[in-house]
């Protein structure tokens, strides 16, 4: 994939990823695996680029003894998710278009 | 390679990052490698999957700003003596002028690598030129017909390396800016290597 839009597209699956349950970075890694591919350095500048917009917060929890940071999606990260959604209605009426050209 | 030892080795290698920087790093490799041990993996598997420190210490670089390792590199760690401030200004004509070349050097060589791909467009440009000049002479000069034939040719031929050198303009501009990135990212891994207290 072209690696401007690999990078767009991973911020907002790292959002999608702590939607519906707040997360940590390994879970995070492991659950997009099927998707998209990501190293953990990777993860790390995502989740701090999308920290200090100020579309997630982190909360050190204690688990087994040692901390856990688990990212916490804010209104901001979700509605960066509804505006990407959006974007992508558009893409793929784009896309549709280009499909059909081909079966001209 | 056991999970403290790679933790204390990237700890090392990070030294030229902040201070604050450094921990966020290695804490998040720590709880990387503590849930992979936690789902059953030995410490050396999860190492692995993690990939070498040098390995990460490359990718480190790739997204950390110039700004942020020239900063810290020049960050002084503790304020200066009276005598090293005497030195200082004493040796001023010394380092000041070595700094300056040291500078001019890593500028000419960043401006010699894009001039050889200038240099590439304006031969395109030339092939170009001469073929279209080529075509005109030949009409201009359509009744003497000899030589305008052999014009035409030789146009036509100009027109046709200018086609395929085209290649070459994108090839060396794609591996400029390749090798630009490369180089940056070596420096700035360096830096961070070797840090600020060298």
């Amino acid at each position: 994939m072209d690696a401007q839009l690999r990078r767009g597209v991973l911020d907002v699956c790292v959002l999608a990823a702590i939607k519906n349950e707040n997360s940590y970075g390994y879970k995070i890694i492991k659950d997009l695996k099927p998707v998209i591919e990501l190293s953990e350095s990777t993860l790390y500048t995502i989740l701090k680029r999308l920290e200090d917009s100020k579309m997630l917060v982190v909360k050190s929890v204690e688990f087994e003894g040692r901390l856990r940071k688990y990212y916490h999606i804010t209104p901001a990260g979700l509605q960066r998710l509804e505006e990407f959604k959006n974007e992508w209605k558009e893409m793929m009426s784009i896309y549709a278009f280009i499909v059909e050209a081909d079966l001209k | 390679m056991k999970k403290q030892e790679f933790l204390n080795e990237l700890r090392r290698q990070l030294r030229g990052l902040p201070q604050d920087e450094i921990e966020n790093r290695v804490s998040f490799y720590e709880e990387m490698i503590n849930d992979m041990i936690d789902e059953g993996k030995t410490e050396d598997q999860a190492i692995i999957e993690i990939g070498t420190v040098d390995s990460v210490v490359s990718e480190i670089a790739k997204d950390t700003p110039f700004k942020t390792v020239i900063k810290e590199r020049y960050r002084p760690k503790r304020s200066l003596t009276a005598l090293e401030i005497v030195l200082l200004v004493l040796g001023f004509p010394l380092w000041f002028p070595l700094l300056v070349t040291f500078f001019t050097l890593c500028l000419v060589g960043y401006i010699l690598e894009w001039v050889l791909v200038i240099v590439t467009y304006a031969v395109e440009a030339a092939l170009i030129a001469a073929g279209v000049a080529g075509i005109a002479t030949f009409f201009v000069y359509l009744a003497n017909s000899n030589p305008a034939i052999w014009m035409l040719g030789a146009a036509l031929l100009s027109l046709g390396a200018a086609f395929l050198f085209i290649f070459v303009c994108i090839g060396a501009t794609k591996l400029s800016i390749r090798l630009s990135k490369a180089i940056a990212t070596g420096i700035k891994k360096s830096f961070i290597k070797n840090g600020g207290r060298a």
